[in-house]
């Protein structure tokens, strides 16, 4: 059994010290402090996504990746309940692929919910939420089979995706459809900037939810991860600076970089 | 009494009664849940098991190593002197983990079954495709079921009976035969979508696109035996060294590729630890959580 690793005392310093930070800035924000937050051109892109299919009269595909319940899949929920609220006061369906069972009921309860939300609650269809396959590429055919049967005419792919990732955006891009994609990991997100025509990079993506609805909480949030990022970047340089004049083996630089205990 | 709960049980008991016993506590359990807790009620029951677990599995990882643990003896001692006080807390919090998930593939089975067989009974265009799913599933279903019931032993004795044969071979020309084969299809498409992929993202139609061209093409050169004989001519020592394709290659990779990577690795690190404390806080907009006023 693997026991979690444990976090040294440098560590624990820095989690509670970016901690505080987001903490004190969401507080700032809930108290009406304005925040700033730069254009995202591919969580822009949504609204113009979704209009494209109501347009068109075809549904929308929205895949939230392979991954099981953790805070990629329950951000890509979070960015498919703006979706389905979008498309519902339009009265466009919303198609959903899941590969984890596990995700199954929390992204029936968030469909439901957005259509009651969106004042449409008799649009919902049950059948439109689908447990594909829990096999990586059964997954990605059957989803491809979605798309080709139903017409789809935007594709959104936000969550943790592999493998099966150009599987998918290729078939979507031969079909035609407008593709919106997202994913924290660096490794895919060159896949989908050949695939598709709008994508979420890297922490853009968990930027979704605030950009989305500037609520004051959320919108705090994500100025203090920018805030937590730049007190990480001085530390990076910090570090190189005393690496560099005191050398790796001094031992403030061997314990900051040491194992937990 | 908790020992007796999480630990590992006796054999007085048969495990199918555990199991039943527990399938009919869980059964009633989630129907007085459903049945008393109205939406409200869920939702501040999510919020409280959310934060529990969130601060459990938190604490575990930032509580300093002890050896002394806040759990009852007989209970198997995870981590060992490595772990915490909270460390041997892990693996029955993980179980509770693994059961509440293995309740969701039923539900995803029932899924499957209520989309393929809606199609099936009112003879929807393409209804043949879900008639082709229940096939296979409970073929899959039932062979795997039958020949992992007759415990064969590993390797397959060549002398069988009939019956044995007959699981054993079903099986075998179903995972081995039809599932891994139709996998490996699947994946070998990917060369294809790689290189559709690749063409078009390798277009010269902007600044950009052309450096990534440059660059695609200094890595890829590097890599091949053909690289290394296009620039042999340049020595291979001092600083000259660096534009043999090989090197330069390594040295895109190494210095510009990774700190690339790294940069947006960081960010995504810092996103997803505000992320959890959004979800842990139930501050997250979202199903679970409450919206803002």
């Amino acid at each position: 059994m693997g026991s979690l690793e444990h976090a040294n005392w440098f560590m624990r310093v820095l989690f509670f010290a970016l901690s505080a930070v987001i903490v004190a800035s969401v507080l700032l924000a809930q108290r009406g402090r304005a925040m700033f937050i730069r254009r995202i051109p591919g969580l822009t892109a949504i609204e113009e996504a979704v209009g494209r299919a109501t347009e068109m009269g075809k549904p929308i595909f929205f895949s939230p990746g392979i991954d099981g319940i953790g805070i990629t899949t329950l951000q890509a929920l979070a960015i498919l309940s703006y979706i389905v609220r979008l498309a519902a006061a339009r009265m466009t369906r919303v198609l959903v692929a899941l590969r984890d069972s596990t995700v199954l009921p929390i992204a029936e309860e968030t469909v439901r919910e957005a259509y009651d939300a969106a004042g449409r609650p008799e649009d919902y269809r049950p059948d439109d939420v689908r447990f594909v396959s829990d096999e990586q590429f059964a997954y990605a055919l059957g989803s491809v089979g979605m798309m080709a049967r139903e017409h789809t005419a935007t594709h959104f792919l936000f969550g943790g995706f592999y493998a099966e990732a150009l599987i998918l955006t290729e078939n979507g891009r031969a079909l035609g459809a407008l593709q919106v994609a997202g994913c924290p990991d660096p490794v895919q997100i060159p896949f989908f900037i050949a695939t598709c025509d709008y994508v979420v990079i890297g922490d853009e993506y968990f930027a979704a939810s605030a950009y989305l609805t500037r609520e004051p909480t959320l919108t705090g949030s994500l100025v203090g991860q920018d805030i937590g990022k730049a007190v990480l970047v001085a530390l990076i340089v910090a570090g190189i600076v005393m690496a560099t004049v005191l050398g790796g083996g001094t031992p403030i630089v061997a314990t900051l970089l040491g194992k937990g205990g | 009494m908790l020992t007796s709960w999480l630990g590992p049980q006796q054999a007085t008991t048969p495990l199918v009664y555990h199991i039943l016993l527990a399938l009919l506590a869980s059964g009633v359990l989630l129907y007085l849940l459903h049945r008393y807790l109205g939406p409200r009620g869920r939702r501040g029951l999510i919020v409280v098991a959310t934060f529990l677990f969130g601060l459990f599995f938190g604490l575990e990882y930032f509580l300093p190593v002890r050896t002394k643990t806040l759990w009852p003896t007989g209970l198997p001692n995870v981590g060992g002197s490595a772990g915490n006080l909270l460390t041997p807390g892990i693996e029955p919090m993980s179980n509770i983990l693994a059961v509440i998930g293995a309740f969701t593939v039923g539900l995803g089975v029932y899924s499957l079954v209520q989309v393929h067989g809606r199609n099936v009974l009112r003879r929807r265009a393409g209804w043949y495709n879900s008639f082709a799913f229940f096939l296979s599933f409970f073929a899959m279903f039932s062979f795997g079921l039958w020949q992992y019931s007759l415990h064969l032993p590993e390797p397959i004795p060549p002398t069988l009976t009939l019956t044995q044969r007959i699981a054993n071979d079903g099986y075998e020309i179903l995972f081995q035969g039809l599932y891994a084969p139709l996998q490996a299809a699947t994946f070998s498409l990917l060369a294809f979508y790689i290189a559709s992929a690749a063409y078009r993202a390798f277009r010269i139609r902007s600044a950009e696109a052309a450096l990534m061209m440059v660059a695609a093409f200094i890595v890829m050169l590097g890599q091949v035996p053909i690289g290394a004989w296009l620039t042999r001519g340049i020595p291979n020592e001092g600083a000259i060294a660096l534009l043999r394709l090989e090197n330069l290659g390594e040295w895109v990779m190494r210095s510009l590729n990774s700190p690339a990577q790294r940069g947006i690795a960081l960010g995504v690190a810092i996103g997803a630890l505000a992320m959890s404390l959004r979800v842990w806080l139930s501050l997250e907009r979202g199903t679970f959580f409450a919206e803002q006023k």
